[in-house]
């Protein structure tokens, strides 16, 4: 026994850390994913991506500076930085007029306020078999936290799952470990909306529910990350099946995710 | 290889596919390239070492993205084993069904990985994960390691790396 075990002794480790991965792996489907060694890992990937994305930006900021006029450059980031601000203010407001034309009668009730935000610069896209995230270029130096939404004008991205002082990963709407509390715009009605890699599936949505193809969903708001009435995906497919008590329903994220350059972070 | 070489190698992996291949994503989808990287690291090195190469690659890719910390591990290092396997046997390292070899591997971790999700978060939208992101990449990712090969092995590269390798095995 002990010569066949000095004979395979290699193989015999080999087989030891798949099991011990696949131990891990098991006890995190319990207990939820472990969160060790995710900022060290960051810290490095996030300092090395700042490198590499370095050079790309320098040459393409030398040719917007010089070819271009330089003033008609900046005027045209601060009007395209106003311009996202704006349209998110005008979906907040228009879900604020939504709200009022159904509870015009009501007083007291409480006010949306678009939060205030940060833009930040999508520096890396990971793209591991069985998750999405990227990486932005501002971290907890300039006020972004664990947990805060990241939208653009077109709707929702995802949120912030780490943080290191100038650089954060950002869990993307379409990663299977993202939830998101949303309704319909058009009928009010609520469900659970999932990542599933390419596309996004709406959960717990009754049998009898009214979901039709192209309806918009919205943030409702109930799960304290994202502020109420910001557009998150539409609806591309529903299903019902006589065995289930609920519908299948997939959506498409209203943010194309793959030609994403630049988002804001909205602070709490 | 020696382990320097490794963890320099496996600290660069993750930016590199996350900003360095940015340009050359089509639709969303780009190479795999610790996949290739790991693929040709078990065609140079054998079985045990490209596993364990695989396990470590998987691990930080785990860790670094959303996922469940080990589910890449296991697949990675599964595919290590087999390119391990493959290149002591069974396939010349210059042979041109090295991408197609790739490429299989790309499409086998992309369906394990989907069947594991399956299991963990339930209802995974298979077809349209097969055809929109598993099977485009898995055909990048050949691609890529075929270009990858051809330049290794223009550059004399592989048969130093395989004169090392024989040498450190006598």
């Amino acid at each position: 026994m002990p010569g066949f075990i000095a004979k395979r002794k290699k193989v015999l480790i080999i087989l030891s850390l798949f099991l011990l991965l696949f131990w891990l792996v098991t006890l995190q489907v319990k207990n939820g994913r472990f969160a060790f060694l995710e900022k060290p890992v960051l810290a490095v990937s996030g300092f090395f991506e700042r490198i590499i994305i370095w050079p790309f930006n320098t040459v393409a900021s030398v040719g917007n500076r010089y070819v271009f006029l330089v003033r008609t450059e900046r005027a045209n980031e601060r009007l395209l930085e106003e311009n996202e601000r704006l349209r998110l203010e005008n979906g907040v407001m228009n879900e604020i007029l939504l709200e009022n034309e159904r509870l015009r009668d009501a007083l007291n009730f409480k006010r949306l306020h678009p939060p205030s935000s940060v833009m930040v610069q999508v520096i890396g896209k990971e793209s591991s078999p069985s998750s999405s995230t990227i990486t932005i270029n501002r971290g907890s130096d300039d006020g972004v936290e664990k947990g805060m939404a990241l939208i653009t004008s077109a709707g929702v991205v995802g949120r912030v799952q780490a943080t290191l002082p100038g650089t954060a990963k950002v869990i993307l709407l379409t990663d299977p470990a993202s939830t998101l509390a949303v309704r319909v715009m058009r009928n009010r009605e609520e469900g659970l909306l999932e990542g599933k890699l390419e596309s996004c599936a709406l959960k717990y949505v009754s049998y009898y529910a009214d979901i039709q193809e192209g309806d918009l969903l919205v943030t409702s708001g109930l799960d304290g990350i994202y502020p109420k009435g910001l557009a998150v995906a539409r609806v591309v497919k529903v299903t019902r099946h006589e065995a289930s008590a609920f519908q299948a329903v997939v959506a498409e994220p209203a943010v194309r995710l793959s030609r994403l350059e630049e988002a804001l972070v909205l602070l709490k | 290889m020696r382990p320097r070489v490794y963890l320099m190698v496996v600290l660069l992996l993750i930016p590199l596919q996350a900003s360095f291949l940015n340009p050359l994503s089509l639709g969303g989808v780009k190479p795999d390239i610790a996949l290739a990287l790991l693929y040709i690291i078990g065609l140079l090195t054998g079985p045990i070492e490209a596993s364990l190469a695989g396990m470590g690659i998987g691990l930080l890719q785990d860790i670094g993205s959303a996922g469940l910390i080990g589910s890449t591990g296991i697949t990675r290092g599964l595919i290590g084993l087999f390119a391990g396997l493959l290149g002591r046997g069974a396939i010349d390292i210059n042979s041109p069904s090295n991408s197609i070899f790739l490429a299989a591997c790309s499409l086998l971790e992309g369906i394990c990985s989907a069947l594991f999700m399956q299991v963990v978060y339930g209802s995974v939208p298979f077809g349209s994960l097969l055809i929109g992101r598993i099977l485009p990449q898995a055909i990048y990712t050949g691609l890529l390691g075929a270009v990858l090969l051809h330049f290794l092995s223009n550059k004399d590269v592989i048969s130093g790396l395989v004169r090392h390798a024989v040498q450190k095995e006598l």
